[in-house]
């Protein structure tokens, strides 16, 4: 059973939301084909460029008090994945072996992560990280691994983006909830394309960024430097 | 693909000729109308005050998620026990009530004593009709994700965004998933925008859906002039 946080204390003023009667996931299918995935993946290999220095240099969950300085490491952690996630797309879309379907997806989506790329690279301007090199193999050219990293890519930047909501601040924290809902409707999206459960939770629980780089890193998709 | 927005929705869509269907009522008395049925009611979602304490406004926007979510759940849940929604929306009812529900609980949890009560609803026939269903649905979704989205940034209480901001996401993956049923892009642009409470509130009080005030559960309450 999920469990987002826990109140301290009961009351009609509480500032604590309670999120512990939320039923379990009811798509099996999920856990077994991510883990799959994962599994598919090689271990060896890349990671997120820089990643480790910048993900031992954030804060776990929400945690700790909000700052401009902080913001920087957030947005270049998130650059990192809007890099991946770009990356993937341009290749998928320069490849085009891909069903109408997929690609129609893929044509569209590449565009957002484009986006959100040049968005998060204008704020952080000469603080930008560089792009990673890339290698995604199979991954974007056959449909179900397509699928499949697309589906994983998709919800490991939601909850990265949600597990750092709470350690932004105000402002920036406005900002990249205009991106994190977006890359929600590309999970919805290429979710329900593959006939799998577009939402199979009531919330989409958290990563850390070490939960995050671990995933990454299994991918094999990001080359060491 | 083509987009489908709210306003073509409003323009066009199930929720006016429902209305008209049982108010006999033109487009613009309808709009004129709108005011009151609803907007009186979502007065009590008014967008917290600058100033106030942070559990008060903080509670001031459950109560506005949670009214949200009352809409939401009610609309599956009249949906899934009506039965006339099928094919390839068989499905739909019955998981995205079961999610709904789920948000109203955590949120009535939440707040306790201070949860606003459920308001009285009537979806005026597009819980029986797949095309009706499945329009009121894209509308909804939409407008769940931009109502929290905009409170995001608002919410003082660290746990409490981070629940909310996981609610967030999940109502932009069931707007994907309704988009994609219903044959429109399910992501229309890069970045999504949030709507402010009052466009919110008056999204949904131009629907008629909610017919009754909900009665104050508690005079600890804050209080709200909208």
């Amino acid at each position: 059973m999920p469990v987002v946080c826990s109140s301290t204390g009961a009351g009609h003023m509480t500032d604590e939301l309670r999120l512990e009667a939320l039923p379990p996931s009811d798509d099996d299918t999920r856990g077994s084909s991510r883990a799959e995935f994962v599994a598919r993946a090689v271990v060896a290999g890349g990671t997120l460029a820089a990643g480790g220095a910048l993900v031992a240099a954030l804060p776990r969950l929400a945690a700790s008090a909000p700052s401009p300085a902080q913001d920087q490491k957030i947005l270049n952690f998130a650059l990192q994945l809007e890099y991946l996630e770009a990356g993937f797309y341009a290749e998928a879309f320069a490849k085009r072996t891909l069903s109408a379907e997929l690609l129609e997806y893929v044509s569209t989506v590449r565009h957002h992560e484009r986006a959100h790329v040049a968005f998060i690279k204008g704020v952080l301007g000469r603080n930008a990280s560089k792009e990673p090199e890339f290698d995604f193999g199979d991954a974007t050219s056959d449909p179900n691994e397509f699928t499949a990293a697309a589906i994983a890519l998709e919800e490991t930047v939601i909850a990265a983006y949600n597990g750092q909501a709470a350690n932004l601040t105000k402002g920036t924290l406005a900002k990249a909830a205009t991106i994190v809902s977006v890359e929600a409707r590309h999970a919805g999206w290429i979710r329900a394309i593959a006939g799998r459960d577009p939402a199979p939770d009531a919330t989409d629980q958290p990563k850390t960024p070490g939960e995050v780089q671990a995933y990454i890193n299994r991918t094999g998709f990001v080359r060491s430097r | 693909m083509s987009d489908l927005t709210l306003g073509e929705l409003d323009r066009d869509g199930a929720l006016r000729e429902a209305v008209e269907q049982v108010s006999g009522e033109t487009r613009a008395a309808f709009l004129g109308k709108a005011v009151v049925g609803g907007a009186a009611l979502l007065g009590a979602l008014a967008a917290p005050a600058a100033g106030k304490a942070a559990a008060a406004s903080d509670v001031a926007i459950l109560n506005y998620a949670l009214t949200l979510e009352y809409l939401q759940s009610a609309f599956y849940t009249e949906t899934e026990r009506l039965g006339a929604v099928g094919g390839e929306l068989r499905r739909v009812p019955r998981q995205l009530g079961a999610v709904e529900r789920a948000h109203v609980t955590a949120l009535k949890d939440a707040l306790g004593r201070a949860a606003v009560k459920r308001p009285a609803f009537n979806f005026r026939g597009v819980t029986e009709d797949n095309a009706k269903f499945l329009k009121t649905a894209v509308a909804f979704e939409d407008l769940g994700a931009a109502a929290y989205k905009a409170q995001a940034a608002r919410i003082k209480s660290p746990a409490l965004l981070a629940a909310a901001i996981s609610i967030h996401s999940v109502e932009a993956r069931h707007a994907a998933w309704m988009r994609f049923l219903a044959g429109v892009t399910p992501a229309a642009a890069a970045f999504d925008e949030g709507k402010p409470v009052s466009e919110v509130r008056a999204i949904v009080a131009s629907t008629h859906f909610v017919v009754a005030r909900p009665k104050r559960k508690s005079s600890k309450n804050p209080k709200y002039t909208g």
